[in-house]
């Protein structure tokens, strides 16, 4: 299974980006997550909102892949509803601003106009591997 | 991907601390893309820090759990903050070390550090410090149909919790 | 020793900049910690935690919180607090305004009541 959780752009400018991860059945995980009860976990969502704020790190800039962005910092996610199979979340995020210890962003993803997750978290480079 | 993100409970004090491991394998399917390689830049493998998170949520999740012996449905309501200060690579094991700061009817609160360990050389160097609230859904979370039964405590975390002899 | 409001407030302050992820210049007296603080209802049981520590004083959710009034039928009716619903606020609250509430008494107009005022005048009287 692959770990891209970002299906669609909706819309794009320098500082916010909107997008969609549909969640189907087809993903292995929520076999897990739960037996009988299948929700897209918590911290998916958050990844969610990250992979797509990642897209506004890597910017306008030539190579934008030879920076690889991490997460540093996650400040008051909160959850509020379920996302099952069958739904889309809908992510928005913005970018707060940028300096030498990364990029600030505001995330909120939505199920059906109700409010499933929000937050802010910080990106960075990562560094290379030592030795 | 399975979502099971600890191997094995250290230790587990009732109301108090749950120590949990997480071995980093390079043949995590997670690490395919977590980072490819790229033009002049190699692969970088390194377990995402939400999956970190989570492992973290699960020892603190089987903390909250176990202290009401399971009665309970305990999601992840809240990551109050999480901040990262290394990166989990391939060959290292992840420690988690949960304390349970706050418990009542709606939910509790915990606080965790992660570590780093080097299997090779033994060494543990501090990779987050990650702070958590957890909800109990029947209290909580009205009008939601969900089912009766425990769903959150999957045989997954039971045969953990056998496997460390918690009772 | 007692604490002085200024001191309260204070650590009020503190407690929300934490719970919620805001700036001290956010904390106004009259800010509203749904309205303008953009507070959840997981929100306020970490307030509840905080408190209780930063204070060293024990908290009941429903001390602050008055859910129970909310859903009580005796209470309720057609999503609007009755008379005696107001009644039973005004006892469980001492500690807040419920004068704009009154004009409404729509329930989901409530979480208006919980300004950062409100919350530390709560702590003032439990600290006695």
């Amino acid at each position: 299974m692959r770990f891209e959780l970002i299906d669609r752009i909706l819309e794009r400018q320098p500082d916010r980006l909107t997008a969609v991860k549909n969640v189907t059945t087809a993903e292995e995980y929520l076999g897990d997550h739960f037996p009988g009860f299948p929700v897209l976990p918590g911290v998916m969502m958050l990844e969610t909102l990250v992979q797509a704020a990642r897209l506004l790190a890597e910017g306008e800039a030539d190579s934008p892949r030879d920076v690889a962005w991490v997460v540093r910092d996650v400040r008051n996610v909160r959850y509020g509803q379920m996302v099952r199979p069958g739904q889309t979340l809908a992510v928005e995020v913005t970018l707060r601003s940028r300096d030498d210890a990364g990029c600030e962003f505001q995330g909120k993803g939505t199920v059906e106009g109700q409010v499933a997750v929000q937050g802010r978290f910080r990106l960075a480079p990562l560094a290379p591997a030592p030795g | 991907m399975r979502w099971i993100w600890i191997d094995r409970i250290l230790s587990l004090d009732r109301g108090e601390r749950c120590v949990a491991i997480k071995n980093i394998a390079a043949g995590e399917d997670v690490l395919f893309d977590h980072f490819p390689a790229h033009g002049d830049r190699p692969a970088q493998p390194v377990l995402p820090n939400t999956l970190i998170i989570e492992g973290m949520a699960q020892t603190a999740g089987i903390l909250v759990g176990h202290a009401n012996d399971f009665a309970e449905k305990v999601i992840l309501a809240k990551i109050g903050r999480a901040t990262f200060t290394a990166d989990a690579r391939p060959g290292y094991t992840l420690r988690h070390t949960a304390t349970l700061d706050r418990l009542d009817a709606s939910g509790a609160a915990t606080t965790g550090v992660t570590e780093l360990l080097d299997p090779a050389t033994g060494e543990a160097t501090p990779l987050a410090t990650i702070e958590l609230m957890f909800s109990h859904i029947d209290h909580n979370r009205a009008g939601l149909a969900f089912p009766e039964h425990n769903f959150v405590f999957t045989s997954q975390f039971m045969d953990l919790l056998r496997d460390a002899g918690v009772k | 020793m007692a604490m002085t409001q200024d001191e309260v407030f204070g650590k009020v302050q503190e407690v929300l900049e934490d719970a919620l992820g805001v700036d001290d210049d956010e904390v106004t007296p009259d800010a509203k910690l749904v309205g303008d603080l953009g507070a959840e209802s997981i929100d306020f049981l970490d307030i509840v935690f905080r408190l209780e520590k930063a204070f060293d004083i024990k908290i009941e959710q429903s001390e602050l919180f008055p859910e129970n009034v909310l859903n009580d039928p005796k209470y309720v009716n057609d999503g609007e607090v009755t008379d005696t619903g107001m009644e039973e606020l005004r006892k469980r609250l001492p500690h807040a305004d419920l004068s704009e509430f009154e004009q409404s008494r729509k329930v989901e107009d409530f979480s208006n009541v919980f300004t950062v005022d409100a919350i530390v005048k709560f702590v003032q009287t439990k600290l006695g």
